[in-house]
This record gives C-alpha cells, structure tokens and sequence, in this order.
C-alpha cells in the first residue's frame, strides 16, 4: 500500500523496503505455521498436540482452517510479489488484502454472522496496516539528513490522509465493539471491557503521539529543522512500542477472553 | 527490534495456548461431596464443543486418560465413564474445541467419602 501511494516518497528505499517486506512476510509465514500449531497443542495440553494429525484435521474443519488458508494464500502472494516487477506490487497488495481478510474468519466478529461487519473489520484492519507500514519507510527517511526534506512531505502527505484514516479506525473499532459488548456497563464490569479499555487508552496515546507528529515535528522539518527529525524518529519507536502493545491486547481480548454473557 | 519480536512472539503463544471456558454445568457439580464413586461424569457446554481430551486425576495417583473413542462429533452434553479409583478427591480436567475454532478448557473436582 505504502508503495503505491508513496512511491515518489519512498523510491529510494526501494531495495530496503523489499528486503524488510520480506523479512516480515517470511515472519508472518512461520507465525501463521506456527500458530496452528499451538492451536493443536492448546487442545491436547501438550507439544505433542503440534503435529497431533486429528487434532489439526479436527482445526481444519473449523473456521481456524478457513482462516489459515487465506492467511497462509495471502502470506505468499505477498512474498512472489516481491520478487515480480510492475505487477508484483499489486500481486502483494492482493496478499495482503486477503491475509488481513482472514482475522475476519476468527475471533468473535464472525459470531455476528454478518458479512458487512466483516467487511468493516476488514476496512479497520486496512487502515490499521497503511498505518503501521508508513512507520518503517518514515523513520528510515527522518534518520537520514539527506532526505529531510522526503520525509517531511512524506509527512506531511501521511498527515492528511490519516485524518481520514484515524476516523475510520476509531468509529469501525468503537462500532464493532458495541455490537460485540451491547451494553456500556459490561465495559467495567467484565475481563473482555477492561481489556477493551486498556487497548482504547493505548489507542489515545498512540493518537497524541500521531498529533505530535502531524503538528510539531512534520512542520520542523518542513522548515528544515534536524532536530525535529530526530524527535519524529523517537516518536516512531515509541508510536511501534505501543502499536505491538495494542495488537498485544487485541490479540487477549480476541483469542483469550469470552465474551462476556 | 527485540522488544518488538519477543512482544509478538509472546502474543502468538498467549493466543495459541489460552482458552475460553463456558460450562454450564457438570455431573458431580464443582467441590461436591460424594457417597460413592459416580459410574460417569457428565458435562454439559453452553455451545457445542468436541472435547479433546479429558483427565482424572485422583489423590497422588497417577493422572489416568478418560477414553473419548466414541465422541467424534461437536455436542452440547456429554456422559464419560469415570474409572473407580476408591474414596478421596477426584480432579477432572477437560480441554475440547468450540465450532468457532476457539480452544477450551476447563476442570473441576468432587469428593468422595
């Protein structure tokens, strides 16, 4: 995505940016392998439940098998774009597309059995993910005095679309949230409602640190201020420290807690 | 980097090792107290769920695996043969899979005297 919006911007990291893809897609390749895998252990108490062929037949049949194939598909259409010219871009957009529209497969939003809020879950995840794949190309570029002045119209150009973005996360996130909990008194009242609430206040820290961003350091290094750059890269690995504490938390309250009753 | 590897690696192992729990009810209930050793034990889940694996365990005995050649299909109720191992506490631990594909996992202990 960052690669056909941003390419002028992020050309030249062209080489870093497909060796990082691949370094991340290959990660998600084992993590998807892997977290089948446990997911057959967690149903027999032991390791042995990793290569336990009825317990993963039994997986298969679920929606946990459903969700593994479009990942494990979307996981490799992105990698054999990478290696593709021209087309390999939108080869590994498609990947990815359909690796994200497996988290729609599990949790408890197919419990609502409702394709449009799928589909909600999946637009969440695509802003989620342009999001997060901004960061990299962005601190890459901060950190380099050569490319100032890249990074701050690269900034700045992220800036105004994640206005837009950052709307669409916070009502399809606040959405999904209220079909799945339907009532405001279960939110501290239940595990599920205080781990909502842990990922909320991560999310509102991580929108300070965006606003930062976006009306500090951005227009510094407009005006050519190093100094500005360097806070933006701080903020950047704050804003990734947060961001894998907030999947950390969606990863608990959508495969560790019930929802509440 | 690190960080960020080992938060993740720990989230893959927090999803793939947890569990959701929602008996309904069991037979002997939780903490009963007993006369004699129940002939079965009965489980009953609010959805349908294939149960994976069940154990007792009893006193400092060794844990024994209760057979579930029969249970071959997702089911709300379940009726298992309990093996007598004599008077004491009996610690019955099941884990199975809802059709949603989420695992579960639970336990429960009765006493007999």
């Amino acid at each position: 995505m960052v690669r056909l919006v941003f390419w002028t911007h992020v050309e030249p990291l062209d080489a870093r940016l497909r060796r990082f893809s691949l370094t991340l897609a290959s990660l998600a390749l084992m993590a998807t392998i892997l977290s089948l895998l446990l997911r057959g252990a967690a149903l027999t108490g032991d390791l042995a439940g990793m290569v336990d062929r009825e317990m993963l037949g039994l997986l298969w049949t679920t929606s946990v098998g459903k969700a593994f194939t479009y990942r494990l598909a979307g996981v490799i259409l992105i990698i054999v774009g990478l290696y593709l010219p021209i087309i390999g871009t939108w080869l590994s957009l498609s990947g990815g597309v359909i690796a994200l529209w497996s988290f729609t497969q599990i949790g408890h939003i197919p419990d609502l059995d409702q394709t449009g809020i799928r589909m909600l879950l999946l637009l969440h995840l695509l802003g989620v993910s342009f999001w997060v794949g901004i960061l990299a190309p962005l601190h890459w570029l901060a950190r380099d005095p050569e490319y100032l002045e890249i990074a701050a119209n690269l900034g700045d150009h992220f800036g105004v679309m994640a206005s837009g973005i950052v709307a669409v996360l916070v009502l399809a996130g606040g959405f999904m949230a209220w079909l799945l909990l339907g009532s405001l008194s279960l939110v501290f009242t239940s595990a599920y409602g205080l781990a909502l609430v842990g990922k909320v206040t991560l999310v509102a820290f991580l929108l300070v640190l965006a606003a930062a961003n976006k009306l500090r350091f951005i227009p510094g290094m407009k005006a050519g201020k190093e100094q500005a750059a360097n806070h933006l890269v701080r903020s950047i690995e704050l804003e990734i420290i947060v961001i894998t504490s907030v999947l950390i938390a969606t990863a608990t309250l959508t495969s560790v807690l019930s929802l509440p009753m | 980097m690190k960080i960020i590897i080992t938060a993740l690696i720990s989230s893959i192992f927090a999803s793939g090792a947890s569990a959701h729990s929602n008996v309904d009810t069991t037979t002997p209930s939780n903490q009963a107290v007993l006369a004699e050793v129940p002939a079965q034990i009965d489980l009953d889940f609010a959805k349908k769920i294939r149960l994976t694996k069940v154990e007792v365990t009893h006193e400092s005995d060794p844990t024994v695996p209760v057979g579930l050649d029969g249970q071959t299909r997702f089911e709300r109720a379940f009726s298992l043969p309990l093996q007598n191992m004599g008077d004491g506490t009996y610690h019955i631990e099941w884990r199975g899979l809802g059709m949603d594909g989420h695992a579960m996992q639970g336990e429960f202990t009765f006493d007999v005297n």
